[in-house]
């Protein structure tokens, strides 16, 4: 049997004497005593003694799940729902503007049909959108896991510090911060003159960040969204239960080995999670786009719905390609899900 | 065609889509065949009817007693001082809701449920307010400051008789530039209109974000001045002419001329006289006005429009509405309002000199000026019908959605 160096702590409790070599198998896997309940098992016979000796009425907690469920209707399925109305709806013959349909048995596929005529105005931006989000969610995961493992794992007393640092953004609104930004980078802002100053840049040719380069805009949405994720991976790392990578180190493993043999797996499922968290907005972004470029050449999905949704008689495309699209961006979503559900029964 | 064909129809769709879809050819929209609505011209000028159950209040009414004037307009067009002061004279309240384009003003106003008295609408959406009864019609005797208008708009073409609306601003379309960073002028240029088609200014090029100004810029490069056109070969040119002034110099399409010129962010820009009437006080300090210029065709041959006050008929206070509108067209309150606002009122006594003494205006930009002779020689961006603007719109979003 391996020893522990002097002073591990024990990663577990004692192993009963059987375990060590003793005469004693009744504890042993294929002995004669009765299998341990599974976790599902373990979870349904404590919900059962919790629901046995709780002083609360039967289905207290479901209760307190209708705030959300209403919420979740109001703000969520009902706009969803409009949404898709005037997507299967019709034109106002006068104003030529959208006309909801609400009953689903009289729904046309007429808009749905017009965007697949549309599909070579709509693929250009689209393709675009999934390269500038898979270029600005890379980058940020890789600014974001370094700060978020630097805030739980050293920061020490400054923690809380940090922890506002990290919060301070979303005190100002995202346009405002988008705003102060056009003032940073144009011809005369302070970004080129940082520049000129360092000599990286001449005074006579500066950089025009706002004429429409796929870069700014790559990174309007990096420091747009990677506050978000920061909060997620730092919520997700200070879970890891660090007794998991003391335990590593006991083992043998290095500084490096340990981060990647154990940090980085248990923290895949928050990296996931906070990959969602900024990309979904970042696919649907349009005022980024907008504000630091407004060129054709870097125009995204979100840009040609908006377009769509300021002319009367193409809101219904508008809102078919906003289906669409959702449509789209389900398909990871249910990977997301799976790999959730999949995690949790692994850990069970 | 069933639910099913139509799956499969998108299935298809998806695997074809990176090899595009028919540009202006797309299938009728539902709803498209509509109502048949007189398209104004001034070779067709239209007197649109005034419903029986519509029609003008009568004469000689009170101003309603400590009323609420609900005012419907676009965003920073209006010179707030002028409704502080009307409201003083008739002893009202008001309150100032903004729209950003005329189809959002238009949803609203359709669901009936806003009781809004005054509205600013574009000339080319008048016929559907109309007939969707959503205007109420003017009664002259209220509005006697109508003769303070310039002549061309005492019976104009889209209003005959002016029984739905009062002019409200005008202006040109043309280009601005910067002279101290760009070598051409275009008052000299063979054709102006192709100024931005110059790729030594590559990023430093602008159009305005609107369909039809955008489309039109195409048409003028190369000469077509039918602004109005339904032939799909010459919209598809103008598109193709856009896709080459992206591949030369990296346009970017915005409403910012009066800011980024001065700034000096971009150096040529497609531009609306007025903003660019407003664009020096955009300067930053000590650089003078006369960087700054306005380009318009000097024989007017190019494109002009008004935008209009009307009242609505979901308005509580119409008899306080016509006060309004009256109110609007006295040369003291349009010039108050023309100092706030850069664009200009065609109302007798609004001009360059009064501008430039009042110093609303500096002499580097009196070409933004627009004169009444405009309203003769220039083209109006007017009401399409349905397929030709379909056209017009998906063109737009072809060239927004780039290569």
């Amino acid at each position: 049997m391996a020893t522990a160096p002097p002073g591990a702590r024990p990663l577990a409790p004692a192993a009963p004497s059987g375990r060590s070599g003793g005469r004693g198998g009744a504890h042993l896997r294929g002995g004669s005593s009765p299998p341990r309940p599974s976790f599902r098992e373990r979870m349904r016979a404590r919900t059962e003694q919790d629901r046995r000796e709780s002083w609360r009425p039967r289905g207290f907690w479901a209760l307190l799940a209708i705030p959300g469920s209403i919420c979740l209707l109001v703000f969520f399925v009902l706009p969803f729902y409009v949404v898709l109305s005037v997507a299967a709806g019709t034109l106002d013959p006068i104003f030529q503007s959208p006309v909801p349909i609400w009953n689903p048995f009289w729904w046309s596929a007429a808009n749905f049909a017009h965007l697949y005529h549309e599909a070579g105005i709509l693929w250009p931006p689209f393709a675009r959108t999934i390269v500038y989000s898979a270029i600005a969610s890379a980058a940020s995961l890789a600014i974001a896991y370094p700060v978020a493992y630097f805030v739980t794992r050293y920061a020490g007393k400054r923690k809380t510090l940090f922890l506002i640092l990290l919060i301070s953004p979303f005190w100002v609104s995202y346009m405002m911060r988008m705003l102060a930004w056009i003032d940073l980078l144009q011809v005369t802002g302070w970004v080129n003159r940082v520049l000129e100053w360092l000599h990286v840049v001449s005074r006579n040719h500066p950089v025009g960040w706002l004429a429409g380069h796929p870069a700014t805009v790559i990174f309007g949405l990096i420091y747009g969204y990677i506050p978000y994720l920061i909060i997620v991976l730092y919520a997700g790392l200070d879970r890891i239960d660090g007794r998991l990578l003391e335990a590593s180190r006991d083992l043998g493993l290095g500084r490096w080995r340990t981060f990647w043999r154990v940090t980085v797996p248990l923290s895949r499922q928050t990296v996931l999670a906070g990959m969602f968290i900024t990309v979904l907005p970042m696919l649907g972004d349009y005022y980024t786009n907008q504000l630091l470029s407004a060129t054709p050449g870097t125009t995204m999905i979100g840009n040609t719905i908006e377009g769509q949704l300021e002319i009367a008689n193409l809101q219904g495309d508008g809102a078919a390609a906003s289906i669409a699209l959702l449509v789209l961006l389900l398909l990871p979503m249910i990977y997301y899900v799976r790999s959730t559900a999949r995690a949790s029964r692994e850990n069970a | 065609m069933s639910r099913r064909e139509f799956m499969r129809m998108a299935a298809g769709g998806a695997a074809l889509a990176g090899v595009g879809g028919g540009l202006l050819g797309g299938c009728e929209r539902p709803g498209h065949a509509g109502v048949a609505i007189p398209l104004p011209r001034k070779t067709n000028p239209v007197r649109w009817p005034v419903y029986s159950d519509n029609e003008p209040i009568p004469d000689g009414l009170a101003p309603e007693k400590g009323a609420t004037l609900q005012i419907y307009n676009w965003v920073a067009y209006i010179n707030t001082a002028v409704l502080d002061s009307f409201c003083k004279k008739y002893d009202c309240r008001y309150t100032l809701t903004t729209f950003n384009t005329m189809s959002e003003a238009i949803s609203k106003l359709q669901t009936g449920e806003l009781d809004f008295d005054i509205f600013f609408p574009t000339i080319d959406v008048l016929g559907p307010l109309v007939e969707g009864k959503l205007l109420r019609p003017i009664n002259h005797s209220y509005v006697p400051n109508i003769h303070q208008a310039w002549p061309d708009f005492l019976n104009p073409f889209y209003d005959l008789d002016w029984q739905y609306t009062v002019p409200y601003t005008i202006y040109t379309t043309g280009m601005a530039w910067r002279k101290d960073l760009v070598d051409e002028d275009p008052y000299t240029m063979a054709n102006p209109w192709a100024m931005p088609w110059q790729e030594k200014y590559r990023g430093k090029v602008a159009i305005l974000d609107d369909y039809r100004e955008g489309i039109c810029l195409g048409l003028m490069k190369q000469g077509i001045f039918d602004l109005n056109t339904t032939d799909v070969a010459q919209i598809e040119s103008s598109l193709h002419q856009l896709q080459e002034l992206q591949s030369l110099v990296n346009v970017q399409i915005d409403n910012n001329d009066y800011s980024e010129v001065p700034s000096g962010q971009t150096w040529i820009h497609h531009a609306w006289s007025g903003d660019m009437a407003a664009a020096w006080e955009y300067l930053p300090a000590h650089v003078s006005a006369d960087v700054l210029g306005y380009w318009f065709p000097p024989d007017g041959k190019g494109p002009v429009a008004n935008d209009a006050i009307s009242m609505l008929t979901s308005g509580k206070n119409p008899v306080l509405s016509h006060l309004f509108l009256n109110y609007m067209l006295d040369l003291p309150n349009a010039l108050t309002n023309i100092g706030f606002n850069g664009y200009m009122q065609p109302i007798e006594g609004v001009t360059a000199e009064k501008l430039i003494k009042l110093q609303y205006l500096p002499e580097a930009l009196v070409s933004t000026v627009v004169l009444p002779s405009n309203f003769r020689t220039g083209i109006e961006e007017l009401q399409l019908p349905p397929d030709a603007n379909d056209a017009w719109e998906l063109a737009w979003l072809q060239f927004g959605g780039g290569l």
